[in-house]
């Protein structure tokens, strides 16, 4: 069956490019609504498992190739709508929502760190030995992310911290330019023992957009 | 318009693993969600009927949430 596949929303601006092409080819279509935009193509859904990798890569280069020039509030790739209509009812209704958090954040991007615990190779600890391990790895961890925050005072806009099961994830929105400072700056933070880090970004501020629209509420048969 | 960024890196053997993760891991689980009634399909498998207004989920979770509703139909 056919279904509408959004990928993101951003500000009106008639200087920004459009992708033509989207997942599985389809041609990428706009819809507007006052200063939003939104981008969608039609998809055959569900996806089958053998194209989701490249359904995610494609997915990803439209709403790159938006983020590229101005800020954009991605969907996630599993969000379709019935139909064209129902898209069009979706965008009346978040319009005001969406254009605000574009506003607040369309000069941002979301850089991250994840801190997670270095592997040891051939280390088989006991139980006991394991949550003790795990719990020394997890104050180091948010002693790391004190002194992270120390670091990015004067570069980062917002700090944001989950903790995963195998160690803790930071998002910082920083303004566009600053991609490599923050790099820098992260780079420089001595890692605790035992730790290791990845950074990566930038990425649309996701992770900062406002609850009503990160999981908008929409109309429907109860 | 010049593109300000850098590209995600997506060449290289270990880098292209490590980018299609960071990939995976952004356009399922970053971003707007919306509500709906759909079937997620993986392998064939219906994984989660979400009904009417479930939240969509990450392939991850849906994959977890069908080895527990396996795992609860299996005869004891």
């Amino acid at each position: 069956m056919t279904r509408v596949l959004a990928y993101c929303a951003f500000l009106h601006n008639p200087a920004i490019s459009l992708p033509e092409i989207g997942v599985a080819g389809a041609k990428v279509q706009e819809i507007a609504h006052g200063e939003l935009k939104l981008l969608w193509s039609d998809v055959e859904w569900p996806f089958p498992e053998s194209t989701l990798q490249a359904s995610a890569v494609e997915f990803h280069q439209v709403v790159s190739h938006i983020f590229s020039q101005t800020g954009v509030a991605p969907f996630r790739l599993l969000s379709v709508f019935d139909d064209q209509q129902s898209l069009a009812d979706f965008i009346a209704a978040h319009q005001a929502g969406f254009v605000a958090d574009l506003k607040r954040l369309q000069h941002m991007v979301q850089m991250e760190c994840v801190l997670y615990f270095a592997p040891q190779a051939g280390v088989r600890p006991t139980g006991t030995e394991y949550l003790q391990r795990k719990a020394e790895l997890l104050q180091r961890t948010e002693e790391f992310v004190g002194s992270m925050k120390h670091a990015l005072a004067d570069l980062a806009c917002e700090i944001r911290v989950r903790e995963s099961r195998t160690g803790g994830r930071i998002f910082v929105l920083v303004q566009r330019g600053n991609e490599k400072k923050f790099a820098s700056i992260v780079q420089e933070l001595p890692i605790p023992e035992r730790l290791a880090r990845r950074t990566s970004g930038p990425w649309p501020p996701a992770e900062f957009l406002s609850g009503a629209v990160k999981t908008p509420p929409v109309a429907g048969p109860k | 318009m010049q593109n300000e960024f850098e590209p995600i890196a997506l060449t290289g053997a270990s880098d292209q693993d490590v980018s299609l993760l960071d990939i995976l891991d952004h356009v399922l689980n970053a971003g707007v969600v919306i509500h709906g009634s759909m079937v997620i399909s993986l392998a064939g498998v219906d994984l989660v009927y979400v009904g009417l207004n479930v939240v969509l989920t990450s392939v991850e979770t849906a994959l977890r949430n069908l080895r527990a509703e396996e795992t609860r139909r299996t005869p004891r």
